[in-house]
């Protein structure tokens, strides 16, 4: 029922609203929140406690406290009495076996009591320790708040936004709004964020911009305030941040403080004033502060009748307890004197909201005159206003807790976000916890979804007395961000992983391709066949898409001598216009890297890396370029050119198709790199052979990819072509021995033990890792990478242990089964002794041992014939 | 041997049956755009490396500096050719980067605000856009992207994904 209409009321009585809750329509007015609108319709039970499933109702009004939580709309935890009413809302009870007003669970607060203390499940529920898990399911459904629908995937879509700000102002009260417009009228770009509905007309006039319902989350360092404005998180950058959160009315503590009809002077002041309602039929007002005893006022106007006031400013009472019949208040006990009453207001003081301030490096200190915590010695560029800096006008020092005395005998609760009362924390100290810290995480007050708004002074009261010190002794927990409750979906936002895509990658889909993730490249694992794909490789030819192929260019007088000292392998000897094959080794001597490098003139070398390594290499090179100071530019070019490998016995006739170059093998021999153009494509071919057929590697700038491509297949096509993806390639490298870094090689492998003593000269004055290399070649190899062949036909999982004696003596790195050869083959790491033609090596497949013999020389075209051919 | 032909992407050949199709890495991509949305992967792009201080050799070219040894250039694709020449000096390392860089003009600040947190007043820079390093310029409302073209159809994706939730 509305009151007649009020000055300052929110709500526009011309249009109603209808919304449902629990599938009843109810209706309310634009300017409600769904929490006013709900109160309007007569409810008063808006949620069951965390733990005893208690009724709760509103108390703070301000969303504070957990007293509101509710289901809107299929979104769980939504604070209803800040969340502004929207025709057509769904609204639910959370937390609740049965209904709001008939819980099943409240049975925990009947009878379970003795059962649950704070922290029972440390104790009681351990044993046996494998039913644990039935445990945790059963108090996982049985506490806590809101639950999360699985099923329902996406439904809400959260963007994340950067903005930059001269001056961000927190919190849309009279100091937050004085601020903002004193740095506006001084020129300043100026954003205010509120949390509430916004500062409204009150902000009329001043040129700033207001954010709200936004809540600051936390102050990080670089002036970044994250910002939950709903659907967006606003990443603010301010270079200046004034905090004027205000204060927080803190509640009382006393037996029944909980019960529905108790309630914070400000949740009265709102529910009067701005959605012009009567918050009960009589009342009692217990306050410390001008603040909270004004309220009366509002309260007669509403035609509230006032049973009793308490100033504990004048009076100190000893005992106070509220009694209620079925959770709701009914009477209130003042140091035995009982009041019927529907209503209690009632407020300890206001304490500044000074979180965020102490994140931001604020010093926070216990005034004992005032009997709050307030934040002094700020950090430079943040400024607190108003209330959070500690203005507040003097009030009295409630009681850490009043005792009810007599037959009251209900729960006195410090944190009603986790159901903690009084006896829970004494309990924790008689246990041992007395510092405020430990105590936090073992009875978990302040760790609810007020964040220690309404619980940490409080709390902190009673340990002071009950540990016979101060309040300052005791001190405060720290505060971290966020500060308020926030959406996992808010901070992960939309969540896009950037992908690496070659010029040729819609074509790959449009043959039907299996696309796999290499490092963030998406590249082709086969087209469906990879068996058929390695047949035609060896029969006719193949195209690869190898555009991911790191590319460098080296240039520059020094460049020769620059890779010499750079590569362990010799490139000083090295002809323009030909290739040679390099691993490329740490300073510890260790293989970072594979590839060829083709020598384009005397100043110009084009070297070529593994698809994930082609970043770190060239931040390598440039490192070392820097070091030594020579005159050498390193340029990475991956991205810029595309390039595919057509390798097969029929390679050369197609490419003599495309191309005016003499392709024959005396004028382009195996190894030799020329420039040319390709079906018109001006082109750097590269004639090597990691596939281990007469191949070319056709590398040309990537908008033409595509065009390169498709041409190449169409004018292969009756040649046999077929393309061919990395599965196909794997089984073709295999054949060769050909090893991939990073598959065959690890962080420790070394080029002698890895079976490649031929790319590391020694006699080089100096290269990087020469003296490693040194030492491995004196110490003598212990192990070996070597290819072997299984006796039997199983394909050895990679990974597989090689055992020597019974024990684990070395593993297989690559393995598949070659059509070829109809073998299984593979690479193994074995101890350096079995390194030889024919040892007999023991792998272990699926708890059985498999006989492999080793096999030094490539599987197939050992001398290198097919590749030179 | 003395220029990279292979790098440049205005060197093709038409004819003997041949006709080679430039395609920007962002066709497919940006098919379903709106108009505020422009692809720019066609402009000829040119890195220095060495001093340009003294160069004036292409009026219509615009400068934009990256670091101080370091200059990105952009031209009309058909000027290309001639700013390569122009720049060609022995003290200079010249790159023709018009294929390693896609290039996307897109309208609204907003929308630059869901995709970086660059400080979209202190333009023309380097970083992170959609997670992917890229350069951004800005003429009033106009910000111009330029980005390893490998990374286009994601960037694409992530543009049109942030402007469908303004």
């Amino acid at each position: 029922m509305r009151l007649p209409p009020r000055p300052q009321e929110r709500i526009d009585r011309s249009r109603e609203l209808t919304f449902f809750f629990e599938g009843e329509p109810r209706h309310g007015f634009p300017g409600d929140t769904v929490g006013s609108a709900l109160f309007a319709s007569g409810r008063r039970v808006f949620s069951r406690s965390f733990k005893y499933h208690r009724p709760r109702g509103l108390l703070c009004c301000s969303g504070q406290c957990p007293n509101c939580l509710m289901q809107v709309d299929g979104v769980p935890n939504v604070r209803v009495c800040t969340m502004p009413l929207r025709e057509g809302a769904r609204v639910r009870g959370q937390n609740v076996l049965g209904s709001l007003d008939r819980d099943v669970m409240s049975v925990v607060d009947k009878i379970g009591g003795p059962f649950t203390p704070v922290g029972f499940y440390y104790r009681t529920m351990i044993r046996p320790r494998r039913a644990w898990p039935l445990y945790e399911r059963f108090l996982r459904n049985v506490a806590g708040l809101g639950k999360i629908d699985r099923g329902a995937g996406r439904t809400r879509r959260f963007d994340t936004e950067h903005r930059r700000v001269e001056v961000l102002v927190i919190g849309g009260g009279r100091a937050g709004i004085e601020a903002a417009r004193a740095a506006a009228a001084r020129g300043e770009q100026v954003v205010l964020v509120d949390e509430g509905l916004g500062p409204g007309e009150r902000a009329a006039g001043g040129s700033f911009e207001v954010i709200a319902p936004a809540r600051a989350l936390g102050i990080y360092e670089g002036g970044l305030v994250p910002v939950d404005a709903g659907q967006v998180l606003i990443r603010f950058r301010a270079r200046r941040i004034v905090v004027a959160t205000g204060a927080i009315e803190q509640p009382l503590v006393f037996p029944g403080n909980d019960l529905v009809g108790v309630m914070l002077p400000g949740a009265v002041r709102r529910l009067t004033d701005e959605w012009s309602l009567r918050p009960g039929s009589r009342a009692v007002v217990i306050g410390a502060d001008e603040r909270a005893l004004s309220v009366v006022a509002e309260l007669r106007s509403a035609g509230t009748e006032i049973a009793r006031v308490v100033d504990l400013r004048a009076e100190s009472p000893r005992r106070i307890a509220a009694e209620g019949k079925k959770g709701r208040l009914a009477s209130v006990l003042v140091d035995g004197e009982g009041l019927d009453c529907d209503l209690l207001v009632m407020s300890g003081g206001r304490q500044p909201a000074y979180s965020l301030l102490a994140q931001a490096g604020a010093r926070i200190e216990y005034d004992a005159g005032r009997g709050v915590f307030v934040p002094i010695e700020l950090p430079a560029s943040v400024e607190a206003v108003g209330a959070v800096a500690g203005e507040l006008p003097s009030g009295a020092t409630p009681a850490a807790t009043y005792e009810g005395g007599g037959k009251a005998r209900g729960k006195c609760f410090v944190c009603v976000c986790e159901d903690v009362t009084t006896k829970d924390v004494r309990r924790a100290i008689a246990e041992g916890f007395d510092s405020i810290e430990l105590a936090k995480r073992y009875t978990t007050v302040t760790m609810g979804p007020c964040q220690g708004r309404l619980c940490q002074l409080p709390s902190v009261r009673l340990y002071a007395r009950e540990n016979g010190t101060d309040e300052a002794a005791i001190g405060r927990t720290t505060a971290r961000p966020p500060w308020a409750p926030v959406s996992l979906g808010l901070l992960a936002g939309r969540g896009h992983e950037p992908a690496r895509r070659t010029s040729i990658h819609e074509r790959h889909v449009q043959l039907g391709a299996r696309m796999m993730w290499t490092g963030a490249w998406r590249r082709v694992h086969s087209y469906g066949d990879p068996a058929g794909e390695v047949r035609a490789v060896h029969e006719a030819v193949g195209a690869i898409d190898v555009s991911t192929l790191g590319k460098i260019l080296v240039s520059g007088p020094d460049a020769a001598a620059f890779l010499e000292r750079l590569y362990p392998n010799r490139f000083g000897d090295l002809r323009p216009g030909r290739i040679r094959y390099s691993v490329l080794g740490t300073d510890a001597g260790r293989i970072m890297d594979d590839g060829t490098i083709a020598r384009l003139d005397d100043d110009r070398f084009y070297v070529t890396t593994t698809s994930t390594g082609a970043d770190v290499v060239s931040e390598w090179l440039e490192w070392w370029n820097a070091v030594w100071g020579m005159g050498v530019e390193v340029v990475n070019l991956t991205g810029a050119l595309a390039a595919v490998n057509v390798a097969g016995p029929r390679a050369r006739e197609l490419l003599g198709r495309l191309t005016d170059l003499d392709v024959s093998n005396e004028s382009f021999s195996y190894l030799d790199a020329k420039q040319a153009h390709v079906a018109g494509v001006p082109c750097l071919l590269l004639r090597i052979g990691f596939v281990g057929e007469l191949g070319y590697e056709l590398h040309c700038s990537s908008p033409y990819g595509e065009y390169l491509w498709s041409t190449l297949l169409e004018r292969g096509a009756d040649l046999g072509l077929r393309p061919f993806g990395l599965e196909a390639q794997r089984v073709l490298r295999l054949e060769k021995q050909h090893i991939l870094v990073g598959q065959d090689t690890d962080s420790e492998s070394n080029a002698l033990e890895a079976g490649m003593p031929w790319v590391v000269k020694f006699d080089k004055d100096e290269f990087v890792g020469k003296w490693a290399l040194e030492h491995v070649r004196e110490r003598g190899l212990r192990e070996r990478l070597v290819g072997f062949e299984m006796t039997g036909w199983t394909v050895p999982p990679e990974g597989g242990q090689i055992v020597v004696d019974g024990r684990p003596a070395g593993r297989v790195t690559s393995a598949r089964w070659s059509g070829e050869l109809r073998r299984a083959i593979g690479l193994a790491w074995v101890p350096a002794a079995l390194a030889e033609e024919d040892a007999e090596l023991a792998i272990r497949v699926d708890g059985r041992l498999e006989q492999a013999r080793v096999r030094l020389r490539p599987f197939l075209d050992p001398d290198g014939e097919r590749l030179r051919s | 041997m003395s220029e990279l032909e292979f790098l440049s992407t205005d060197r093709t050949r038409t004819g003997g049956g041949f006709e080679p199709v430039f395609r920007s890495p962002l066709a497919d991509a940006l098919a379903a755009a709106g108009p505020d949305v422009r692809d720019l992967s066609a402009l000829g792009k040119v890195e220095v490396r060495g001093d340009v201080e003294g160069f004036d050799g292409l009026a219509s070219a615009e400068r934009i500096p990256l670091t101080p040894g370091r200059t990105l250039f952009l031209c009309a694709p058909e000027e290309t050719a001639r700013l390569r020449e122009a720049l060609a000096d022995p003290s200079r390392t010249v790159v023709d980067v018009t294929g390693a860089l896609a290039g996307l003009e897109l309208r609204g600040e907003r929308l630059l605000r869901r995709l970086t947190d660059l400080d979209l007043d202190g333009l023309p820079a380097v970083g992170a856009v959609a997670r992917v390093t890229t350069i951004v310029l800005r003429t009033g409302e106009e910000f111009r992207l330029f980005f390893p073209q490998e990374y286009a159809r994601s960037m694409a994706e992530v543009v049109l994904d942030a402007a469908a939730g303004l």
